[in-house]
């Protein structure tokens, strides 16, 4: 009991941050389990088939990260609060990790399928612009050095970046594609078999709670990370008291910091 | 047999890149903690 206790412990200070990284890692153990083991292999495809089970739900959370950071970005740009810049850098940030991985596994299910670890389909290429678009937004947070104007470039681009997410989800509709059509995301009734549905949406619910999880702790990090580029005369002041960033100074305004 | 490899190194990616980006923020975490204890001369209460 010791032992699953520290174990609990390394997954976060807050209770409900450590019951969501438990249930992260349960979930993420059913959906191993299941899509490899337990739902059979498709009629056409066979057993590289089961890559959909991880594949689909890294790209819902990719299109769900950058759904948050567009509503953030939206929400800075309208009442300028520090939360909302932290909420969307953290969401981008996530959001690469998770469209890369769509894009490595997708590469690893297309070889064995289409003959090809990469073409340029209407669907693979909107989706390395997006990935392209959010390096950028990432990159940008790392070279702008004012706290508000790196928080505003950001919103900005948040916003307008987003503009590509509906154009990869409807470019096998719009454009002749290899690509398959949606299955689950789509207007009418989902076209898989009910097994297979069912490991697919356990594999929604995985990915979904591993996003809520690793943007909890990214968000505690940012905060940690804002603080640590405070000035060493603010950092024994309370928040309330510290004052307020201007335009035009430096983020890293102490020559003290390491 | 070969289709096999594709899934086993799909899935082994996805296992490694969620645990490998929470590792990284536990090393984040770690050296901003660090500084901050530092440079305020106190340990911090904040966990990651």
């Amino acid at each position: 009991m010791r032992y699953v206790y520290r174990a609990l412990t390394r997954l976060g200070g807050h209770p409900a941050q450590r019951v969501m990284g438990a249930a992260t890692i349960v979930a993420l153990a059913a959906t191993v389990t299941i899509g490899l083991f337990v739902v059979p292999p498709d009629a056409t495809q066979g057993d590289v088939q089961r890559l959909m089970y991880v594949h689909v739900p890294a790209a819902w959370v990719a299109y769900l990260s950058f759904g948050v950071v567009f509503v953030a970005s939206v929400a800075y740009l309208k009442n300028g609060r520090v939360l909302w810049d932290r909420v969307a850098a953290a969401s981008a940030e996530i959001g690469v990790q998770f469209c890369a991985l769509t894009i490595v596994l997708g590469s690893l299910w297309g070889r064995p399928v289409w003959g090809t670890w990469w073409t340029w389909d209407p669907r693979l290429t909107t989706t390395a612009v997006l990935l392209l678009i959010y390096v950028g937004y990432v990159s940008l947070r790392k070279v702008a050095d004012n706290p508000i104007r790196r928080a505003r470039w950001s919103a900005v681009v948040g916003v307008v970046g987003f503009i590509d997410v509906p154009i990869v989800h409807m470019s096998v509709v719009w454009w002749r594609s290899l690509h398959q059509e949606a299955t689950v995301l789509r207007p009418g009734a989902p076209t898989i078999a009910a097994s297979m549905l069912a490991a697919l949406l356990l594999g929604f619910v995985a990915f979904s709670l591993a996003y809520g999880y690793l943007m909890a702790v990214r968000v505690r990090v940012g905060r940690l990370e804002d603080r640590s580029t405070l000035p060493v005369s603010q950092l024994s002041t309370p928040r309330a008291r510290r004052p307020r960033p201007v335009e035009g100074a430096t983020a890293k305004a102490d020559p003290s910091h390491a | 047999m070969h289709d096999v490899g594709y899934v086993t190194a799909g899935y082994a990616v996805s296992l490694l890149m969620l645990a490998g980006y929470r590792w990284r923020l536990a090393v984040r975490a770690r050296r901003a903690r660090r500084y901050l204890s530092t440079a305020s001369g106190r340990a911090t209460a904040e966990r990651r």
